[in-house]
């Protein structure tokens, strides 16, 4: 009786205690509530940071994806950025990768909050491109540093004459194999396709795979894929994107030579851990892997003591070798309320003073630089192991990720599964040129 | 033949329950492994790495994001409890017009994917100025029609005599709800604790998108921050992390058991 | 003197039903229903990241009628629906009336047990569950490989795929729909089952007429809310299969949120959300009908 009317009293005086504490911290449009502080603090509401009274500094946001060692790489920047200068100041936070790509930054940026500073991978470039959510960088290069980038890597960011994003990573895929499993099953290092799926028949058994290669659909399944399609003379689209280039023979063939390893048995059409992991080889659990530069790092930690080695992915005897360049790239909002502020941060990291960019694509993950002078700068260290396989004979052979629509990226991705898993290869590359067509048209 | 029988039963159910926990036994144990040997498939660990609790609690913040999600999926499941259970008994026990409409306005709001009000939401919630901060976690969360559906099946279950009575002795409806009905709603309200609390606890993409502040992640959003850019997860803490996250709903379900009465007890009326 | 306070009543009534009333549907309006209401305005635009946008009326709706993909995801979302909601039932009554029919002790510790899975979040009994279904070295093509089975693909498999979400949604979600049975038959009075024990009734007999439509309410009650659940099943198939292989676990709430977040397409994606909300709806409504018939 009363007892319970006064809980409920309770009740409701302490929800509206909470509602009011809470209510403080919300951002209000008024701007940021304190000053300086160090990442992880309030990140600001509204489409780009805000000013907070006179005398303190401009707030940008930088939301990010990385973590363990390359979120402290980006941590560390922030900070020394921060302490440098004092007109601006930079706020960091990070989230998973999946999260970041599929739901923070899209919902963000589509409610109109995005990010001052953010990343861009290959697969979502266009979708931001064609939103006008990036920021024309051109103006912000530093002297000289443009001619210092590869042309395939700054080409790949522009649309339109207008560089709209900043690459500083080329990652590469290899043939990754442990020797010890082909010297036991007497096969030598495969270079051509038919030696690798001769290779792969040989190695499969009934706990060892014979290949390691991504099943499940996603923008990473069509990246590993693309080497051999260009391989065989192949390609998704034309040059200027607008057309489907998908119902040739070649592509066919790259699609059948895929599907292959699939039907045979020879690769697990269901991973535990993702494919882009060199976990699968390192644990011994298979005996080939293709995956990309990144994994040296991790398989010298964890896996010192595998035999395992690297080789260029093999290509068609009547092919030419190739493989893919992704990596990520650094954008600015262009509806940022600081678009120059945001752009120098950018810059500064990575268009400046090759010891940053250095240090990233050599000590916190092993990469490639798009810049040469980087390239050159660290020598040493592209030469050092496995790393040495991938300078002298994998890296002339790149090809950059392209940056294909979703719509694109489902179509090829579902005629790689339908081969995978028993569909006649010309049909399915039929089957998905038209789709690709009338998708195209959409868009236009 | 009776006590033959009388084992079967206990005995098939003990093995149901077992059946049902032992993926959970594959999560504790995974959380015992060494990084690299996560997936190697043996039932029992070889390694015992009780040190992987102390790296997730150390590396995590998983202390302080299991506090806020304390907060908010208390506080949620607490007023929550309190709204739909009054919505649902006037919904059961009254007649007044337009009865009929809100129930069914009520009950559609359930049937739409989360994924498509997520946006709208969102700017709702701005709007509004919650952005960023605990209101803007717990009060979206509040309504959901389950809760008012489930309450109205209870009540309009619930045996009539002792609200009868109460109207006799002259109380208010209002009063009488609170005094009677309420008090016995006991075997509702504890499935119902249970559920709205983990549904908020497990909630993860609405609070990813509403707060950006790390000190306001809630423990699914922490989790989930474990999971490596891709390139290598270190599971073993990953799953160390998740089981301690879990706790404090194991802990809710051990104080649940005590309050799940044996159903209502009419004697007090005869 | 009776009519005026037959009104009072009735106005107290009122008033208190609007009253107790007032909080969730505030609530739910501003939070839910206005939410929906933007999304019905957007599916009638073209609203996607690079058009400008434009209102074009039903455009979008008679587009995904002519979606392959669309009607693919309904097939595969009605399905799952058919294995799940049927299963879910029988399997959370049985273990229900199991559990009633146990002593204190073992009741106790049966029903914690199937409860717990319901404290793991999707993500992680996803993660669980594609750990236990590995093809080579999950645990259970392990002790199918000792007793002589065969090893199955599960998620690596078209056709095993989209059971084994069932699977997984069916050992988190039983444990919580038995406690919400268990709940209903303990309101049934004891004196029923006494009286139907010395008439000579079975076990069967005595849960054939006198527990199961005396759970009516509740049946239809846990029937509805599951089938409305089960159309909207998106977490474990984002960790699982991401709509794999070759798209037979692309269920339409998942068709959805793809066209939303990926191509972000969201006009399009509105309008597919709201043509599942009007099937959800009139089979809600379908399933109401023939459930409360006298």
């Amino acid at each position: 009786m009363k007892r319970g009317k006064q809980a409920i009293l309770l009740l409701l005086a302490s929800l509206l205690l909470v509602l009011s504490a809470c209510g403080g911290n919300s951002s209000s449009p008024s701007g940021q509530n304190g000053g300086a502080s160090p990442s992880g603090e309030n990140g600001g509401e509204g489409g780009s940071g805000g000013k907070s009274g006179s005398g303190e500094r401009i707030q940008l946001t930088f939301w990010d994806f990385h973590t363990e060692a390359e979120q402290e790489f980006f941590e560390r920047m922030v900070a020394e950025y921060n302490a440098i200068q004092d007109r601006v100041e930079i706020v960091y936070s990070t989230s998973s990768q999946s999260d970041y790509t599929t739901a923070k930054l899209p919902i963000a940026f589509t409610g109109g909050n995005g990010p001052d500073i953010f990343m861009i991978s290959p697969g979502d470039f266009m979708k931001f491109a064609n939103a006008g959510w990036m920021l024309d960088l051109t103006p912000y290069f530093p002297e000289g540093a443009l001619e210092d980038f590869l042309p395939a890597s700054i080409e790949a960011v522009t649309v339109d004459g207008k560089i709209l994003a900043l690459p500083y990573e080329l990652e590469l895929l290899a043939l990754y194999y442990n020797e010890e499993m082909l010297k036991n099953a007497g096969v030598d290092v495969p270079r051509t396709w038919d030696e690798l799926l001769d290779a792969a028949r040989k190695l499969s058994t009934d706990t060892v795979a014979g290949l390691i290669l991504p099943a499940d659909k996603e923008p990473y399944f069509n990246f590993v894929w693309y080497p051999f399609l260009w391989q065989n003379g192949g390609n998704v689209l034309s040059e200027d994107g607008k057309t489907s280039l998908f119902n040739t023979p070649e592509v066919a063939e790259a699609l059948d030579f895929w599907g292959t390893f699939f039907r045979e048995g020879l690769s697990p059409t269901k991973l535990q851990q993702h494919p882009a992991e060199i976990d699968h080889i390192g644990s011994g659990t298979a005996a080939m892997q293709i995956v990309g530069t990144w994994a040296i790092n991790r398989l010298e930690q964890m896996f010192g003591d595998m035999p395992i080695n690297v080789a260029p992915i093999p290509y068609p005897a009547d092919g030419k070798p190739a493989t893919d360049a992704g990596g990520w790239k650094f954008a600015v909002n262009a509806n940022s309320k600081y678009p120059e502020e945001a752009a120098k941060f950018i810059m500064w990291v990575f268009a400046e003073d090759p010891e940053r960019a250095l240090e990233w694509a050599t000590e916190i993950k092993f990469a490639y630089s798009p810049r040469q002078s980087v390239v050159e700068a660290g020598k040493e260290i592209y030469n050092k192991g496995l790393r040495k396989v991938f300078t002298e004979q994998i890296y002339d052979t790149a090809i950059p990720e392209p940056r294909y629509p979703a719509q694109v990226v489902d179509i090829v991705g579902d005629a790689l599964q339908e081969v995978m898993f028993g569909r006649d290869a010309a049909e399915a590359a039929e089957d998905a040129h038209q789709k690709l067509t009338k998708a195209l048209q959409e868009l236009q | 033949m009776k006590r033959y029988t009388k084992w079967i039963l206990p005995a098939a159910a003990v093995m149901l329950g077992l059946l049902m926990i032992f993926p959970l036994y594959t999560l504790v144990a995974g959380s015992l492994r060494s990084e690299t040997n996560v997936f190697d498939g043996s039932l029992i660990p070889k390694d015992w790495l009780f040190d992987n609790y102390r790296i997730a609690v150390e590396q995590s913040g998983i202390v302080r994001s299991i506090g806020n999600s304390l907060i908010v999926s208390g506080t949620v499941t607490v007023v929550a409890m309190l709204f739909h259970s009054m919505a649902g008994y006037a919904l059961a026990r009254f007649r007044f017009p337009g009865q009929q409409v809100i129930f069914s306005w009520m009950l559609s709001t359930l049937m739409v994917p989360f994924a498509v009000i997520m946006l709208p939401l969102y700017l709702i919630v701005r709007e509004l100025g919650m952005l960023n901060s605990y209101a803007g976690l717990i009060v979206p969360a509040l309504f959901n029609a389950y809760g008012i559906f489930l309450f109205r099946q209870f009540y309009r279950e619930f045996p009539k005599e002792l609200e009868e009575a109460a109207y006799m002795e002259g109380l208010s409806l209002a009063r009488t709800y609170f005094s009677i009905a309420l008090p016995l709603s006991g075997p509702i309200i504890v499935p119902l604790t249970i559920g709205f609390f983990i549904a908020n606890w497990n909630s993860y993409i609405w609070p990813l998108i509403i707060t950006q502040d790390d000190r306001l992640w809630v423990i699914q959003v922490q989790l989930a921050n474990l999971v490596g850019s891709g390139h290598f997860t270190p599971w073993n803490i990953l799953l160390a992390a998740a089981v301690l996250a879990a706790i404090p709903t194991f802990i809710l379900f051990f104080m649940a058991q005590r309050h799940l009465v044996e159903g209502i007890k009419m004697s007090g009326i005869k | 003197m009776k009519a005026s306070r037959w009104s009072a009543r009735k106005r107290q009534e009122w008033a208190t039903a609007y009253a107790f009333l007032l909080p969730d549907t505030v609530g739910l309006f501003v939070f839910v229903f206005l939410p929906i209401l933007y999304a019905f305005y957007v599916s009638l635009h073209r609203w996607n990241a690079f058009s400008p946008r434009a209102f074009i009326g039903l455009d979008n709706y008679a587009a995904l009628l002519a979606d392959d993909r669309w009607w693919h995801s309904l097939g595969r979302t009605f399905l799952f629906s058919a294995v799940y909601v049927p299963l879910l039932f029988v399997l959370a009554l049985g273990a229900a009336v199991m559990v009633n029919a146990l002593g204190k002790k073992t009741a106790n510790a049966v029903r914690t047990m199937i409860l717990m899975p319901f404290a793991i979040t999707s993500v992680i009994s996803a993660i669980i569950g594609v750990f236990l279904l590995d093809p080579r070295t999950g645990l259970i093509n392990q002790l199918f490989r000792q007793i002589g089975w065969p090893a199955q693909q599960f998620l690596g498999s078209p056709s095993q795929a989209l059971y084994c979400i069932v699977a997984v949604l069916l050992w988190i979600n039983l444990g919580y729909n038995m406690v919400i049975f268990l709940a209903s038959i303990k309101e049934i009075p004891r004196d029923y089952y006494e009286a139907a024990n010395l008439d000579g009734a079975s076990g069967w007999q005595a849960f054939r007429y006198i527990t199961f439509p005396l759970l009516r309410g509740t049946s239809t009650f846990i029937l509805i809310v599951t089938l409305i659940g089960s159309f909207q099943v998106l977490d474990q198939i984002m960790v699982m299969t991401k709509g794999g292989p070759v798209n037979s676990t692309q269920v339409s709430a998942y068709y959805i949120y793809k066209v939303a977040f990926e191509q972000m397409n969201m006009g399009y994606s509105s309008a597919l959300a709201f043509a599942l909300f009007i099937i959800i709806f009139v089979l809600s409504l379908v399933q109401l009908k023939l459930l409360t018939r006298e």
